[in-house]
Formats: structure tokens, sequence, C-alpha cells
């Protein structure tokens, strides 16, 4: 044995950029939180040419799954085109020479920064999301080793307790997006900071889903046909925002979440956050053809 | 296209990136070179920061992003993540350090004698403004000792240990490979002692000395007394594959005890880091002291100090609230009219109801 068999040809980077032992730890901390779906794995969350908090956790997980034929997709806040979502699909395509996409139905795997797309994800797709805080006990037990206990636990009556206290002091449930919910009958998760228009999405959803925190070092995931349902108490229903019936200024959408734009007016114009779907309904209003998927809300509504 | 005008994403962030850069200009290996050379207390910083010993590429990395402390880290780190771990170093002993500079405030004088070694710690701090009128500044040389003091010492808590005044923690004998490594696991807690001496000794400076200032100054039990300090160099010792040990070279460290004296014996907080960083080395051995029975989320336990004090974390995640958060924004002002709304509509029905 010498020298020479036992290395390789010096490489600027590896393929990918992350090396061979963080795939694999990678690896298994996926399968492990596919087995246990909505319970935190920690992982060692390698530093990234990136910096931290911004999407190093939903990065990680990319550059293990890509191969050379997947093609990327990555939005923040529901659009292709914002700059860090630029920079996320430029880095990827650069160390690991994948393929990239706006279109939600060509994509094998979307990275996501707050928002879950309006068509109907696939069987064969993955949605990865990047996770600022993966411990939805923080508001209530800012320490991370008591949190571990308590789900550990299945102790969550704290967290229905501020939901009652919010309601009480409120007359409604106060929490915006990141909106806690109940994984498989288990653990308790946030879906990171979706809006709550998104949360129905991941119930029973065909696709995969993987929550990464970088910064934090936890993974989790929503396996395909597992039950996400948000915490509600029986008497006070879930609400989503209120969008369902606003039409976005641009494109004539009905029905989805929109970016709230402030006019010189002072009233408010809106727009579709999913930037790619109002792209497609421009084109098939302009008479370029029609390319829109099957969404998940129909005239402003949830379908079953 | 309609949303043509919205698609400037990607050429923005490189007219950004080129506009920053701009200020500073090209650089080369000289430039590279003159960092190292004129600044080695800021490339040791780096160096501990990034748990990196590497002083062309610290010198690299400052000159690379114009000083911007923890982009320079974040960049050594993320290079470091991906470099292989070859080989383990054979663990040091205090009494293998080639010391510079030892110092003790628990003693007037301690065996080996105190060693000032290179420090500005009774320089007068005057600037130096003659040099912007052109005029050179020339250090005086440094006049030798007759008798060079020991360059190599055992630590003082070995000596106290000896004389019964402190217990010596128990030695770990896990070697190589079974050495817990912070960079390839994640911390947990309670954490294991050697991913909280690497946490330290990786920390951002800054973030501990504020966290041991508090300590220092009245939220903490222990009041510290510095035991130890000291700066050298040490012998990377590693094992080749046929079995001969040999040096691959010698790496600056500095290290810190302190002593709290409120029981029959000595507690004792320690610290270490790669690169001579005296202010972090007594902060990080002043939160060590203080961690043991501190209150849950007080500043002085483990899992605060650790996790708010790792720099590259701590940074990017201030700077991510840079990032439109314009979604989650409109989730909350949705809920915070309907909540608004249904307040206004309670009001106008005069007779309340009481609450269920």
């Amino acid at each position: 044995m010498s020298l020479s068999t036992l290395t390789k040809p010096w490489e600027a980077m590896s393929y990918g950029f992350l090396d061979g032992s963080a795939k694999r730890e990678l690896r298994r901390k996926m399968l492990k939180s596919v087995a246990v779906p909505g319970c935190q794995t920690p992982y060692a969350s390698r530093e990234v040419p990136m910096a931290r908090g911004w999407g190093t956790g939903g990065l990680q997980v990319s550059l293990t799954l890509v191969n050379p034929q997947t093609r990327v997709k990555v939005i923040d806040q529901g659009a292709d085109d914002s700059v860090n979502a630029a920079s996320i699909r430029r880095f990827i395509s650069r160390v690991a020479g994948t393929p990239t996409t706006m279109d939600t139905l060509e994509a094998d795997l979307i990275q996501s920064r707050h928002r879950i797309p309006e068509e109907i994800l696939r069987e064969d797709q993955v949605l990865v999301l990047q996770v600022p805080n993966p411990e939805p006990l923080r508001p209530v037990q800012p320490n991370m080793s008591i949190a571990r206990q308590m789900h550990a636990d299945a102790d969550y009556g704290r967290m229905w307790l501020q939901l009652y206290e919010q309601i009480v002091r409120s007359g409604r449930v106060m929490q915006g997006a990141s909106y806690p919910s109940l994984v498989h009958g288990r653990h308790v998760m946030t879906p990171s900071p979706i809006p709550r228009w998104d949360v129905p999405k991941l119930h029973m959803a065909k696709h995969l889903t993987i929550l990464s925190a970088g910064r934090e070092k936890r993974i989790f995931a929503v396996p395909p046909y597992t039950k996400v349902e948000p915490l509600v108490f029986s008497d006070v229903p879930y609400k989503v925002e209120e969008h369902g019936h606003l039409t976005c200024t641009r494109s004539g959408a009905t029905g989805f979440f929109m970016n709230e734009i402030p006019q010189d007016d002072g009233s408010s114009a809106f727009e579709v956050s999913d930037s790619e779907w109002g792209v497609k309904t421009i084109r098939a209003r302009d008479g370029e053809g029609e390319s829109r998927g099957e969404t998940w809300y129909k005239d402003g509504e949830m379908s079953e | 296209m309609a949303y043509v005008a919205t698609r400037g994403g990607e050429r923005a962030i490189e007219q950004s990136e080129r506009l920053f850069r701009e200020e500073m200009g090209g650089f080369d290996r000289q430039r590279v070179e003159e960092v190292k050379k004129s600044l080695p207390y800021l490339i040791d910083r780096v160096m501990g920061e990034a748990s990196l010993y590497d002083e062309d590429l610290a010198a690299l990395a400052l000159a690379q992003t114009g000083g911007e402390l923890y982009e320079a880290v974040l960049l050594l780190r993320a290079w470091r993540t991906t470099q292989p771990r070859l080989q383990v170093a054979e663990p040091i002993e205090q009494d293998t350090l080639f010391t510079h500079r030892r110092i003790s405030a628990a003693f007037k004088d301690i065996p080996g004698g105190q060693v000032l070694g290179p420090t500005l710690d009774y320089a007068h701090r005057i600037l130096a403004t003659d040099v912007l009128q052109g005029e050179g500044y020339a250090p005086e040389p440094v006049e030798p000792a007759a008798n060079p003091s020991p360059a190599y010492q055992p630590s003082v808590s070995a000596w106290q240990a000896e004389n019964d005044l402190l217990e010596q923690p128990t030695p770990d004998g896990t070697t190589g490979n079974d050495i817990p490594d912070l960079t390839r696991e994640p911390l947990l807690f309670p954490s294991k002692r050697a991913h909280t001496l690497q946490s330290l000794a990786r920390a951002e400076t800054g973030g501990v000395l504020a966290l041991g200032y508090a300590a220092m100054r009245g939220y903490g039990q222990a009041h510290p007394t510095v035991n130890e300090l000291r700066l050298a160099e040490a012998e990377i010792a590693v094992t080749h594959p046929d079995g001969r040990q040999f040096s691959a070279g010698r790496v600056k460290v500095s290290q810190a005890e302190v002593v709290d004296k409120k029981g029959e014996k000595l507690g004792i907080g320690y610290a270490a880091t790669l690169g001579w960083n005296e202010v972090k080395c007594i902060s990080a051995a002043t939160l060590d002291l203080n961690s043991p029975g501190a209150e849950k989320g007080s500043a002085t336990e483990e899992e605060f100090f650790l996790y708010h004090t790792e720099g590259v974390e701590s940074s990017g995640f201030c700077i991510h609230f840079k990032l439109p958060h314009y979604v989650t924004f409109q989730s909350s002002l949705d809920a915070m009219r309907d909540a608004k709304a249904k307040k206004a509509e309670q009001s106008k029905s005069s007779d309340m109801e009481p609450a269920e």
C-alpha cells in the first residue's frame, strides 16, 4: 500500500461542497427524522460558505440530496428572484452542476424559505424548508435541554396554555407564521415560518418535507402521507390568513396567499406571493399557453 | 413577460459584491504577507475563533474580507470543515509547553518565577501620532536577561494540588478519534467536557468577554483570581502510520486557570485557545469556573454561554434579519387586524356578555 492508493487527485472542493463524512451524517440523520416524524434530530451542521441564518440548514440538506440530474428550485418568501434565493440557487448549481428551474412542477428538489408553493407537490418531489428556530417550545421554554425533555414526555401543556391565553387576551390565536402543529399524533413541530395558509399543505401530503435548521443544528421531517395537525381547540377552528378573496394586481390570480404592497394613497395593492404562479397566470392570460398545475387551494379554499 | 422587472436579483447581488470589493481593490500574496507580519494578534484572534491554526490562511481571510472579522472567521470555518481529519495529535501537558509568558496573580512569586514575556500590560497607551507626521517608529531592542527563565514549567494548579489546595480534575484518558469533536458532532447538554472546552476555545472573543465580565461583576457565583495565565508554543506530536512519533511543528497557544476561594479547597476554571488570546482565555475560564451549579437560563450556565458565544452562528443570525421577512410579517398583520376588528365589534355591542 502506498500513499497514492489511499489518496485521490487534489480537487479544490468535493462534489456538492460538503465532504463525504458530512453527507453521510446528514443522510443518517435524515433517515432518522423520516422514521420519527416531527422529532428534532441533532446534527453536526457544518459551516458552509454562507452565513448562518441564511439557509445553511436547508443548503446542507440540498447539497446532500442532489446529483447532477436533480432539477433544483429555490424560493425565498415565495419568490425565485429574491436575492438570497438567487444566491443559493447559483451556489448549488455551481458546486453540484445541477440544472435549475423556477417551475414548481419541473423541480425535483425545492429549497424554500417561509413558503410552500401553491401547486400540489408530487411523490417524486422533495421540499426542503429552511428553519430559523426548530423549537416550537422556545416561547414557553427557552432552555433547549428542558424543552428536549418536554418533547420526550409529550409535555405540551404550556403550549396549549399559551394558545388559550392568546384567545383570552385578544379574542383569537395570535400566532402568525410558524404555527405549532402535531405531527403523526406525537411530536409538536414548528412548520418553519410558513404562513398559516401553507400548514394544511403538509397534512397527508404526497411529497417528503425535510426541515433543517443549520444554526441550531436540528433536522426534522414530515414524510409523505403523514398527519400534520395545527394545535387548535375543538371550539376555535384553525384560521388561515384571510387572503382567499384577494386578487393579484399584476396577474389577476385570485384565491392565493398575497404580498401586501402599500400604496401612496394609503391603500394596499396585492400581488401573489408565489412568484412563479404569478408568472404562469400572466402567461395563460396573455395566451402564451397553459402551464399551471393543480393547486392546493381552489377559489381561495383548501381542497380536501 | 410582465414579471421581468422583478427578476433583477441575480444581477443586483453580483454588483453589490463588486461594490464591496472595489473599496479594497485587488490584493496579492504580498498583502497577505504584510497582514500576517504586522497584525499577529489579530491573526491569533481569527485563528482561535476559526479553530484553524494557519497564519497564512488567516491572513488571506483577513485580506479577502477587508478585516470584516465575522466574515473572515466564517471563510476559514467553511474551508476548515471540508478538510479531512488525517491525524489526531498527542495530548499536551502544561510542562511540555515552550513558555513565553507565565504569570500568576494568586502568589507574589511562583515556582519558575513570574515570567512577564511579551505584553502591553504596563505600556502607556499613547497614540504614536508622530508616525503620521512622517517619523518612523522603531521599537527599543530587547535586552536578554542574564539568566533566562526556564522554558518548561508545570501549571500552578499542579503545585496547588500537590499541596492539597485544590482537587485536580480526574485525567481523561480518551485518545485519538474517540475524543469528542465539536466540529463533527452537535453540542448537546449536559455538555461533554471536551465539547465545552472546544466550544470556549473557538468562541467569539467579544461574546465571551461580555458574559465573562457579567460574571466577574457579580452576575456569577464566583469571583475569579488568575491562578495562571500562559502564552506558549506547543509541539504538535503525531504518530506516523508506521508507529514513529514526530513533530508536525509548533503552534502558539494560550491558557488561563482561574480559581475561586469559596470552599475549603480552591475551585478551578480553565480555558485554552489556539493563538495568544489573553482576554478570551481569562473570560472563558471565568465562565467555566462559574458554570457548575449555575441556575438554568443564567448567563453562567453552560447552555446559555456556549450557545451565545458561538460567533459564526450569532453573527449570521444577526445579519439574517436583513433578509426579507414579508411573508411572516403579513401573517402576523392578518392576525393583528382580525383581533382589532373583533375588539371594535365587541365595544360596539353595548351589553357585554360575561366570560364563559
